[in-house]
């Protein structure tokens, strides 16, 4: 498989991915109105109207939230010229507009995209990263970072985490309900067949566990996907695979771990052992290296 | 109703061949951007060559042919009109800078001088610049051409007034495939 492949299969997955989740949320409000009545049409709007409002909010303002979350501080070129000479070359490679560049000071080897569109982009590393890293594997790592931006991967993650959002804030309320006993519709309505309503409780409950899984499995398709995005941009594989060598064989970590802001890095922060693959936010980095691997040998 | 459905036909077609129209416009743009990207990467690096050139004659006074390969090839490339000619002259400019480098090799004082060191930077990260341009220029040709050519785009590239677009081709097939030209 070539890049242009690769970049087709992952764009169809994430739309599938995507669909998933619509089905995932259609399933939530039918399995709500089974258990608990028309009555809980209002809550549904209500928690989708919650988790639109937080995650557009940080979508809009994403360069300067994640700057502040990750302690991140802007920088001019004068401040690191030969960075700026390769960010500069990627822009004329991809037709992007140049990004605002941002170092985090952190030993751990990393970097991150953000930006609500090419225009407002803003891409982040680590003083590790500047040091550890040659030539070559810095421009894959940059060519990595544009791709998230010219894939606008953090709107596909906004839409990822608001249905995610909204399943997790309505199946909590609903549970809440159940409690205060939420049931009484459902005997006005004459009760109904009992296995629906044993099935709508099990839905309601695995729910939110089943959206996180698909918003991980869409950021994993995404990393893939700015991978072979990147190989557009500088037809070196080389670089880049290189580059997840060293972050593969860097043991040290960034060091705030939240996982708030995980899927936004070229490596996970987290340590990989503590989390399990379906949660993951990235494919394993021997698979990604495997990967270009394959696309080297295409020459 | 008979009357709606015809206008909603005729809306339909009418913004499918906006759509059509303005995709050829924007991809004929896009190339011409390229090709102006590409325009002043190379004017970039002919602004370095005066600099570099002067700085390794100061520790290497007899390579005069090498000297000269590079200063023709440089007026070839900044006198050079049109695609084939620029191409061609970018081609013999890029070559020539090599044999400057690898004269370089040969003189420890003057790879070692800072001034030295930053101008080479300055030219590797400029080749790749030009790479890079050329690249992204062939890259929206392929898309221009491929619209012209196929259906149903191709049905309004006269229309539109785009033409197949030329592709920026060095005399040398390797630079194309290697966009990384070390020194």
């Amino acid at each position: 498989m070539n890049f242009r492949t690769m970049q087709a299969a992952n764009r169809r997955k994430t739309i599938g991915l995507l669909i998933g989740m619509g089905v995932l949320v259609w399933v939530v409000v039918y399995a709500a109105l089974t258990y608990f009545g028309s009555s809980t049409a209002g809550i549904v709007s209500i928690a989708v109207g919650i988790a639109l409002v937080s995650v557009w909010g940080s979508y809009y303002g994403s360069d300067k939230l994640v700057l502040t979350m990750t302690g991140a501080k802007l920088i001019q070129e004068s401040d690191n010229p030969k960075l700026f000479d390769l960010i500069h070359e990627i822009t004329i490679a991809s037709g992007l507009p140049m990004p605002k560049v941002a170092i985090v000071v952190d030993s751990a080897p990393n970097a991150f995209a953000t930006g609500r569109n090419p225009e407002h982009a803003l891409i982040a590393f680590t003083t590790g990263i500047l040091d550890a890293m040659d030539r070559d594997q810095l421009q894959g790592v940059i060519a990595h970072e544009m791709a998230h931006v010219a894939n606008r991967d953090t709107l596909v993650s906004a839409v990822a985490a608001t249905t995610a959002g909204a399943i997790a804030i309505l199946s909590d309320m609903l549970t809440r309900m159940m409690w205060f006993g939420g049931g009484r519709d459902r005997n006005r309505e004459g009760g109904g067949n009992p296995l629906a309503l044993v099935v709508s409780l099990v839905i309601l409950i695995l729910a939110p566990l089943a959206a996180m899984m698909l918003k991980s499995a869409i950021s994993r398709k995404r990393e893939s996907l700015a991978d072979a995005t990147a190989v557009a941009f500088t037809r070196n594989p080389a670089g880049l695979r290189s580059a997840l060598e060293v972050l593969a064989a860097d043991s040290t970590v960034v060091q705030q771990r939240s996982t708030a802001v995980a899927h936004i890095w070229i490596e996970s922060p987290l340590d990989a052992k503590s989390v399990s693959k379906l949660f993951s936010t990235h494919p394993p980095i021997a698979e990604r290296i495997a990967v270009l691997k394959s696309m080297e040998s295409l020459g | 109703m008979k009357t709606i459905l015809v206008l909603g036909v005729i809306a339909l077609i009418a913004v499918f061949i906006i759509a059509q129209y303005n995709r050829l416009v924007r991809l004929n743009i896009t190339v011409d951007e390229a090709w102006s990207q590409i325009e002043v990467q190379l004017k970039r690096r002919a602004d370095l060559i005066p600099n570099l050139v002067e700085t390794v004659k100061g520790y290497a006074k007899h390579e005069q042919s090498t000297f000269d390969a590079v200063v023709t090839a440089r007026a070839k490339a900044t006198s050079a009109t049109g695609i084939a000619e620029t191409a061609a002259a970018d081609g013999m400019l890029t070559q020539a800078l090599r044999g400057l480098l690898a004269v370089a090799e040969a003189y420890p004082d003057l790879k070692a001088s800072t001034n030295f060191l930053s101008l080479q930077e300055e030219l590797s990260t400029t080749e790749n610049k030009v790479s890079f341009s050329r690249q992204f220029y062939n890259d929206n040709v392929r898309s221009l051409n491929t619209a012209v050519k196929t259906i149903p785009s191709s049905l309004f590239a006269s229309l539109a007034k785009v033409t197949e677009r030329e592709f920026y081709e060095v005399e040398n097939p390797q630079d194309r495939n290697v966009p990384n030209v070390k020194f």
